[in-house]
C-alpha cells in the first residue's frame, strides 16, 4: 500500500512513523523539479496545504526514526517558506534542537532560547507549550504544571493544554485537579467523546482510594461518563470496556452499600443518587454484549469493523475471559 | 442494486426518446393539424394546441417516473448525519478515517486532544520509537 503521506505521526501507530521516514527520500525528489525563472513561475503552482503538512509529517517522523539529516532539510524547507518568525516555525525548530539535544547542557541551551523568546514576546504561545512540554521532559512536571497553569490562566480556552494540565495532574496522583481539568476541556469540547471516556477513567481511578459513600458517588459518576462517550459514539470500545470495568466495581460496591448512602441526593450541590442496582446490572450485561460483539467482529476483521485498535481489542477480550472464568468458579 | 438501478435508468431514457419521437412523428400526421378544441382546464396561454394519443402521454409520464426512480436508486450512500453514527463509523473501520487532503477526513476530531501535537515531547517519542524497532527485530511483536 502506498504511504499516506497526510497521516501524522503519532505515538501509536510506528509503523507509519517508519513508512513516513523510509519515504522521505522518494518525496525529496518528487517535489525537487525543474522551475522557471521569476516571472513565470508565477504561472506554475507549487503550492498546496498537501505539500506543506506532508513536510511537517516526514519531519516528525524522521526525528523520532532519528534520521536528523532528513528533518533538517524538512525544516529548512518550511523556513524558508514560512519564514523564521513563524509562530509554527519556531516550535518545529524547538522540537529539532531537543531532539538533537546530546546532554543536559544542549537542552538548557534550548531552554535559555525559549526563555529569550518568550522575554521578547510572551503571547508566543507555540513556545510557552514547547517549554512545559521541554519541563516534563526532563522530569521536573511540578514546573511543568506551574508554566502550564499561567498558560491556561491567559488562555482559558485552549483546550490542549487543559488536557496537557490534566494528564501532569493524574501523573502527579492529584486526581481532583485533573478532573477539574478534564471539566474544563469538555466545556470547551462537549462533544468530545475520548475526552468523557478519558475523565471517566481519571475519576475511575480516584474512586481507588476512597471508600463508602465518597467512592460510591465517584464510581457512579464514572459511570455516568463512560455512559455519555457512548452515546457519543456508537460501538466505543473505550466505553464499552470502561463502562463494563465500572458496572461491575460499582455492583459489588452497591452490595456492600448502607442504605443510608443509597438515597443521598444533594438538592444544593445537584449530586445525584447512585444508580439503582437492576439499571447497573442491566448496564453490565448491555456492555458485556456489546463488548462480545465487537471483539468478535472486530477480531474478524469484517468490513467496516477494521478499524479497532489491537491493543484495546486484546483488553477487551481479557476482560471478558476474566469474567466467564469467575461465572465458571 | 447499482446494477438495478441503471437498467431503470437506460430503460427510462429509451422510453422517453420513443414518446419523444412518437410525438414528433404524430405531430407531421395531417389529421393533427385540424384545430382541437380548446381546453377547459388550461389557461389560453399555456394550451398547447395539439391532440396527442393518450398512450404517448401516459409513455412519456412512466418514463420519467422511471428516470427519477433510478436516479434517486443509483444515488451514492448517504452520509450519516447523527453524531454518535458519524462517530461510530469513525471508530469502527479504518477507510472512514483515511485522509484525502488537509482538512478532509482523518479519524476522531478530538483525538488531538489526547495527543497534543502541540506539547510532543520528542525525546520520549524517539525513544519509544526505537523500543519498538527492537522488539521488531527480536521478532516479539507480529501486528
Amino acid at each position: 500500500m502506498a504511504t499516506n503521506f497526510l497521516e501524522g505521526p503519532t505515538n501509536t501507530t510506528p509503523r507509519q512513523t517508519l513508512a513516513l521516514s523510509q519515504n522521505a527520500k522518494s518525496f525529496f525528489t518528487s517535489q525537487k523539479g525543474w522551475s522557471l525563472p521569476y516571472p513565470l513561475s508565477l504561472f506554475l503552482n507549487t503550492e498546496s496545504q498537501e505539500k506543506w503538512a506532508t513536510y511537517e509529517n516526514i519531519f516528525l517522523a524522521t526525528l523520532r526514526t532519528g534520521d536528523h539529516d532528513a528533518a533538517y532539510l524538512c525544516l529548512e524547507e518550511l523556513t524558508d517558506r514560512f519564514g523564521k518568525t513563524n509562530e509554527h516555525v519556531v516550535a518545529l525548530q524547538g522540537i529539532y534542537q531537543e531532539a538533537t539535544a546530546k546532554d543536559t547542557n544542549e537542552l538548557e541551551e534550548v531552554m535559555k532560547r525559549y526563555d529569550e523568546l518568550l522575554k521578547d514576546d510572551p503571547a508566543l504561545f507555540s513556545v510557552r507549550k514547547r517549554r512545559a512540554a521541554l519541563l516534563k521532559s526532563v522530569g521536573r512536571p511540578v514546573d511543568a504544571i506551574g508554566d502550564l497553569v499561567s498558560l491556561v490562566d491567559a488562555s482559558p480556552t485552549d483546550a490542549e493544554a487543559w488536557a496537557e494540565l490534566a494528564d501532569l495532574y493524574a501523573q502527579q496522583g492529584t486526581y481532583e485537579q485533573a478532573i477539574f481539568c478534564l471539566e474544563e476541556v469538555l466545556l470547551v469540547t462537549p462533544n468530545a467523546w475520548n475526552m468523557h471516556a478519558r475523565l471517566a477513567e481519571v475519576t475511575y481511578m480516584s474512586a481507588q482510594k476512597m471508600e463508602g459513600g465518597e467512592q460510591l458517588k465517584a464510581l457512579s459518576e464514572s459511570m455516568r461518563r463512560f455512559c455519555r462517550s457512548i452515546e457519543l459514539c456508537d460501538d466505543y470500545l473505550r466505553g464499552y470496556l470502561g463502562l463494563k470495568i465500572t458496572t461491575g466495581r460499582l455492583l459489588t460496591a452497591l452490595d456492600g452499600a448502607k442504605k443510608s448512602q443509597l438515597t443521598v441526593s444533594d438538592p444544593t450541590t445537584g449530586d445525584l443518587a447512585p444508580p439503582s442496582l437492576a439499571s447497573v446490572r442491566k448496564l453490565n450485561e448491555l456492555a458485556t454484549a456489546k463488548l462480545g460483539e465487537i471483539v468478535r467482529r472486530g477480531t474478524a476483521g469484517e468490513k467496516g469493523w477494521d478499524g479497532y485498535s489491537a491493543i484495546e481489542l486484546k483488553a477487551a477480550r481479557d476482560a471478558l475471559d476474566r469474567d466467564t472464568l469467575k461465572i465458571q468458579r | 442494486m447499482a446494477a438495478l438501478a441503471t437498467a431503470v435508468n437506460i430503460l427510462g431514457m429509451l422510453f422517453l426518446a420513443h414518446a419523444v419521437y412518437s410525438a414528433y412523428e404524430h405531430s407531421l400526421l395531417p389529421s393533427s393539424s385540424t384545430p382541437t378544441a380548446a381546453s377547459y382546464i388550461l389557461p389560453q396561454a399555456l394550451d398547447p394546441k395539439v391532440n396527442l394519443p393518450l398512450d404517448i402521454t401516459l409513455e412519456t409520464l412512466f418514463s420519467v417516473f422511471l428516470l427519477c426512480a433510478g436516479v434517486v436508486l443509483s444515488s451514492p450512500e448517504l452520509k450519516p448525519i447523527q453524531w454518535n453514527v458519524w462517530a461510530g463509523r469513525l471508530e469502527r473501520s479504518k477507510e472512514a478515517r483515511e485522509i484525502k487532503e488537509v482538512g478532509v477526513g482523518g479519524g476522531n476530531p478530538y483525538a488531538g486532544l489526547e495527543e497534543r501535537a502541540g506539547f510532543l515531547d520528542i525525546r520520549a517519542a524517539s525513544r519509544g520509537f526505537e523500543e519498538w524497532r527492537q522488539q521488531q527485530d527480536g521478532g516479539k511483536i507480529e501486528s
